[in-house]
């Protein structure tokens, strides 16, 4: 007996006892009898009945499909960038794969995005000039087919330079490194193009004294060729290897580029080290409030294949 | 407690280890009546003792029985499958445990649906002609019992008629109202604790 027992003979306990009941009623039991005679037979069961079984199969399958809504939301969450959003890191499917396995996923560049509408392959296409030009009409025609080529490169530039600020982000996303902030990355894609307008400012000066030379030569009676719109450096044999060895290594992955410079001879690998960070210094003193801090995986030596002289 | 003078426990115990139970169960699911006055006979009694002060009301209380009988019958087909006469499960069965939680169930439902049509504890009707003075005596001590268990919610009401009226173990009064042991015996702490100020209350008011 505990204390919260009611305690035999205690007032309580005398107040309680004076409950009699009465007995049944007679005939009791032939009532119930004749009721269940007469009773109609009772409904089948809808469900199975298996004891702890039938019980123990209903909580499985609420358990079955809490885990599906909870996997399904779980999912939809990942999906939709809301786990992001509370700094909740979701590996990536090959990091999960790894992980079990326990083999070191190859680093792979981050996929390419789909490529940008491109502007219209004629603008795109290298304006071939196949005789001389003599009359001014010509010569018009020309600059302004090359002009057209040029603002079609100048777009495709662009939109390479994003890929490429997207993919470095992706890089960075994906090897856990900090990411920019929005204004961060506002700030940089100004500076790009700032260093952009720069560049083409300069070089329409370039080009604008070079068709006024062309012009005056022209002008002159004498013939414009091939050779005076291409320039001098596009002859040059040493150039012209540099470009196509440039042009193999942007072709190549990151990762191609790396173990192909790892490769290199060590005094061919010095060389190009060496030169790579003179252009540094001499693009940051051209531009010491812009390249100079631009970060060498989003801006990269500017591709002189898609530069015209003129 | 048993104040009527009833056995605290009934034959139905004996007769669960004994395994007379699976056999009553399947003399019930071959349609046998006089299996059926042999169950009024054992476990009526306890039911009815159960529901009248449970429901503080006669013809209620016999409702509950009849219908918990009747669902007994209804019942034993399925009982009966499941402890087959001679098996291990048939010394389990306790017919008598199953019927105390199908009149206690029914009486708490009944309580439910007179509260909410009435809108209060007690039963719709009391009989409001005139009684001897020994029978108002009486009844005047009956309605301070039945009045201090009424007050109680009808769970509560539940677990005192069942511990202290039936001198069940708490393992087995938890069973008849289909709760784990520790759920009722906080129940029953509840309902205890109501009592004694629902006494006190009383008592200071005069009424007893």
């Amino acid at each position: 007996m505990s204390v919260d027992d009611i305690i035999p003979g205690s007032p309580l306990a005398r107040a309680l006892n004076d409950y009699p009941v009465p007995g049944l009623s007679a005939g009791f039991a032939d009532r119930v009898l004749a009721a269940a005679e007469n009773r109609a037979a009772p409904l089948p069961e809808l469900r199975r009945t298996g004891g702890s079984g039938g019980r123990g199969w209903r909580m499985g399958r609420r358990i079955a499909i809490g885990a599906a809504c909870f996997g399904a939301l779980a999912t939809t969450a990942a999906a939709t960038g809301v786990l992001e959003r509370f700094d909740i890191a979701v590996p990536s499917a090959e990091k999960v794969w790894a992980s079990l396995t326990g083999k070191e996923t190859p680093v792979v560049a981050a996929p390419i995005a789909s490529k940008p509408a491109e502007p219209a392959a004629a603008a795109l296409a290298p304006v071939v000039i196949d005789g001389p030009i003599d009359t001014p009409e010509e010569l018009s025609e020309a600059f302004r087919r090359i002009d057209e080529v040029r603002e079609g490169r100048s777009a495709v530039r662009r939109q390479v330079i994003d890929q490429r600020i997207d993919r470095a982000i992706e890089r960075r996303r994906a090897a856990g490194l900090p990411l920019p902030d929005a204004e961060q990355e506002a700030r940089l894609r100004q500076r790009i193009d700032e260093a952009q307008t720069l560049r083409q400012q300069r070089a329409g000066e370039r080009i604008a004294s070079r068709r006024e030379e062309l012009e005056r030569k022209v002008e002159n009676g004498e013939t414009v060729t091939r050779e005076d719109f291409v320039g001098p450096r596009r002859a040059d044999p040493a150039t012209i290897e540099r470009r196509e060895w440039l042009k193999q290594l942007r072709e190549m992955s990151p990762q191609q580029r790396r173990e192909f410079l790892r490769n290199l001879p060590p005094e061919q690998r010095r060389v190009l080290v060496e030169e790579y960070r003179k252009r540094r210094s001499e693009a940051a003193t051209k531009l010491p409030n812009t390249s100079a801090e631009t970060p060498a995986s989003v801006v990269e030596p500017a591709d002189p294949t898609v530069q015209p002289q003129i | 407690m048993n104040t009527s003078g009833e056995p605290a426990t009934s034959p139905a115990t004996h007769s669960a280890a004994t395994g007379a139970d699976a056999a009553l169960a399947a003399r019930l699911a071959a349609r046998d009546s006089a299996a059926l006055r042999e169950a009024i006979a054992l476990h009526a009694g306890a039911l009815h003792r159960v529901a009248y002060r449970m429901t503080g009301d006669a013809h209620e209380a016999e409702d509950i029985v009849q219908e918990a009988m009747l669902r007994l019958w209804d019942h034993a087909p399925n009982i009966a499958a499941r402890h087959p006469v001679g098996s291990e499960a048939a010394g389990a069965l306790k017919l008598g445990g199953w019927l105390q939680r199908v009149a206690t169930n029914l009486a708490i439902d009944r309580l439910r649906r007179a509260r909410r049509l009435s809108g209060g504890e007690f039963p719709d009707s009391e009989d409001d002609a005139p009684l001897a003075d020994a029978l108002i005596e009486a009844n005047e001590r009956d309605l301070s019992a039945r009045a201090l268990i009424a007050a109680l919610p009808e769970r509560q009401r539940a677990a005192i008629v069942l511990t202290y009226y039936e001198e069940l173990p708490n393992a087995a009064a938890a069973e008849a109202l289909d709760m784990n042991i520790k759920a009722f015996e906080s129940l029953l702490l509840r309902a205890r604790t109501a009592l004694r100020h629902a006494y006190a209350a009383r008592a200071e008011g005069g009424a007893l």
